[in-house]
């Protein structure tokens, strides 16, 4: 996703939050695709702290630039065409972080996600969230928060989808759930031992960790 | 007999050299000069086929590379476009069948026009647009001649009277040659991929928008190459109408993305930061 179009979230913190959410996930010393990795903090972050071999892609010239800029390998291309020219198994972990409803094939990308790497860790927005929810219920309008900060008409984000929507496609196309968080407005995690029709209401980020059946 | 008396003889009897045949010229001279290995071969469009070459020739030698504006072999519109060039050359009376040093001439209308055809080539329609358009060259309205009405015909004239004063016409022959002949992934059983298998090289490759002569597509299918065999790559594309010509001219962005690449891989080497 363009550096200028990254989703903007409850401040800085929260953002914050997601990278190091996701980069906890990740295996010291592993090799890593970043997907739409806009201007490099992921990898910036992952390189710096846990040492990995880092590589990106992204889609904005800026962001490409940013990041080799700074020293990162990074690609210039679309999750959506480039995934496809990439081999199986190159990667211990290919990351999607809050790019996915910004792709126009989530499946197909999620599908080649866990071609390239024996390990896909993916972040999103829950559009299942209460204040979402509560937008078109009550002012039947399409929902606008401070997380998801665009009207409809300027958004990115065309695929959006709820914790229980991504449970369904995780599914459907034969991956296993390893790990799943899900953090609240305040960029809390969220009791693990919590149902999910919990996770779905009162989620705002949710993080999986995908790998192959 | 004398160096110059030798040269005139050689005329075109001399065999065609490749872009490997180059890049090898280059090994045996740092082989000569004492450098083992190089920090970074960087280089645009033939420059670019030479950085390609150098890594598939000598992989342990390149730390990282920079193929800036080219392609891993030359299109058939490029080839077609350096043919011109040549028979351009070659139908100009006074190359003589090559031999026209010593004739004491020059085929210097035939190279003009070689080079008007390539200069086309090295710009974007885009540019000339905003450089020229359909500008009068001194003078408030046509003639309706075929004298050099218009700003483009008089710039074209000029790039092609100054190349002649330093450039032979039998060496643009031979190079133009050596850039259609290239084809790396021909060397390796038609996978360019096998080309730069195990490379440890750290690559960065760029192209331009408006460039199309070496386009962008054919950067991609060297990061495609270079992606499938893991090698560490990154690729720009950096937006601009100055078309093939770009690498030569003043690009920030060109600028910004050397220096990061340059950075990291001396951070990487071990070396010390690059001055300001």
């Amino acid at each position: 996703m363009p550096v200028d179009k990254m989703p903007r979230h409850g401040g800085r913190d929260a953002a914050r939050v997601d990278l190091l959410l996701v980069a906890e996930m990740v295996d010291s010393g592993s090799r890593v695709l970043d997907v739409g990795c806009g201007d490099g903090q992921l990898l910036r972050l992952l390189a710096s702290s846990r040492g990995v071999d880092a590589r990106g892609l992204e889609i904005s010239q800026k962001g490409v630039n940013q990041c080799v800029a700074t020293g990162l390998s990074v690609i210039q291309g679309d999750a959506d065409t480039d995934l496809a020219d990439y081999p199986a198994d190159a990667f211990d972990y290919v990351i999607l972080s809050q790019t996915l409803q910004a792709t126009r094939q989530p499946k197909a990308v999620l599908e080649h996600m866990l071609r390239i790497g024996q390990r896909a860790i993916v972040s999103f927005p829950n559009f299942g969230h209460w204040r979402i929810r509560s937008q078109i219920l009550l002012k039947g309008r399409m929902p606008v928060t401070e997380a998801l900060a665009y009207s409809w008409y300027d958004t990115p984000n065309i695929h959006f989808c709820t914790i229980h929507d991504f449970i369904g496609l995780v599914d459907l196309i034969g991956a296993r759930i390893e790990r799943a968080v899900a953090l609240d407005r305040f960029g809390k995690k969220m009791q693990v031992s919590a149902p999910w029709w919990v996770w779905n209401l009162f989620g705002e980020q949710a993080v999986f960790t995908l790998r192959r059946r | 007999m004398s160096l110059t008396e030798e040269i005139k003889s050689y005329a075109l009897d001399l065999p065609v050299v490749t872009v490997r045949d180059m890049v090898r010229a280059q090994a045996m001279l740092i082989d000569h000069l004492g450098i083992e290995t190089l920090f970074c071969v960087a280089g645009g469009s033939m420059g670019g086929m030479q950085v390609l070459q150098w890594v598939a020739s000598y992989p342990e030698r390149v730390f990282s590379a920079m193929p800036i504006a080219a392609a891993h072999k030359h299109s058939s519109q490029n080839i077609a476009f350096h043919e011109v060039g040549r028979q351009a050359i070659m139908a100009d009376p006074d190359w003589r069948g090559g031999r026209y040093l010593e004739a004491g001439v020059q085929p210097i209308k035939g190279l003009a026009v070689a080079r008007m055809a390539a200069h086309i080539t090295y710009m974007s329609d885009e540019a000339l647009h905003r450089k020229f358009g359909r500008k009068l060259q001194n003078r408030l309205a046509p003639t309706f001649s075929f004298d050099a009405d218009f700003q483009i015909e008089s710039y074209l004239r000029h790039q092609g009277k100054s190349f002649v004063e330093r450039f032979d016409a039998n060496s643009y022959l031979y190079v133009t040659r050596a850039m259609d002949y290239f084809d790396l992934a021909g060397d390796y059983d038609g996978s360019l991929a096998l080309a730069f298998r195990g490379t440890k090289t750290r690559f960065c490759v760029v192209s331009f928008t408006s460039d199309w002569l070496f386009p962008t597509s054919d950067s991609r299918a060297i990061v495609h190459a270079l992606n499938a065999g893991g090698a560490s790559v990154s690729f720009v594309e950096i937006e601009t109408d100055k078309g093939h010509d770009a690498f030569l001219t003043d690009v920030p962005e060109l600028l910004t993305t050397t220096r990061g690449f340059l950075e990291a891989a001396a951070r990487a080497r071990g070396l010390a930061r690059l001055k300001e």
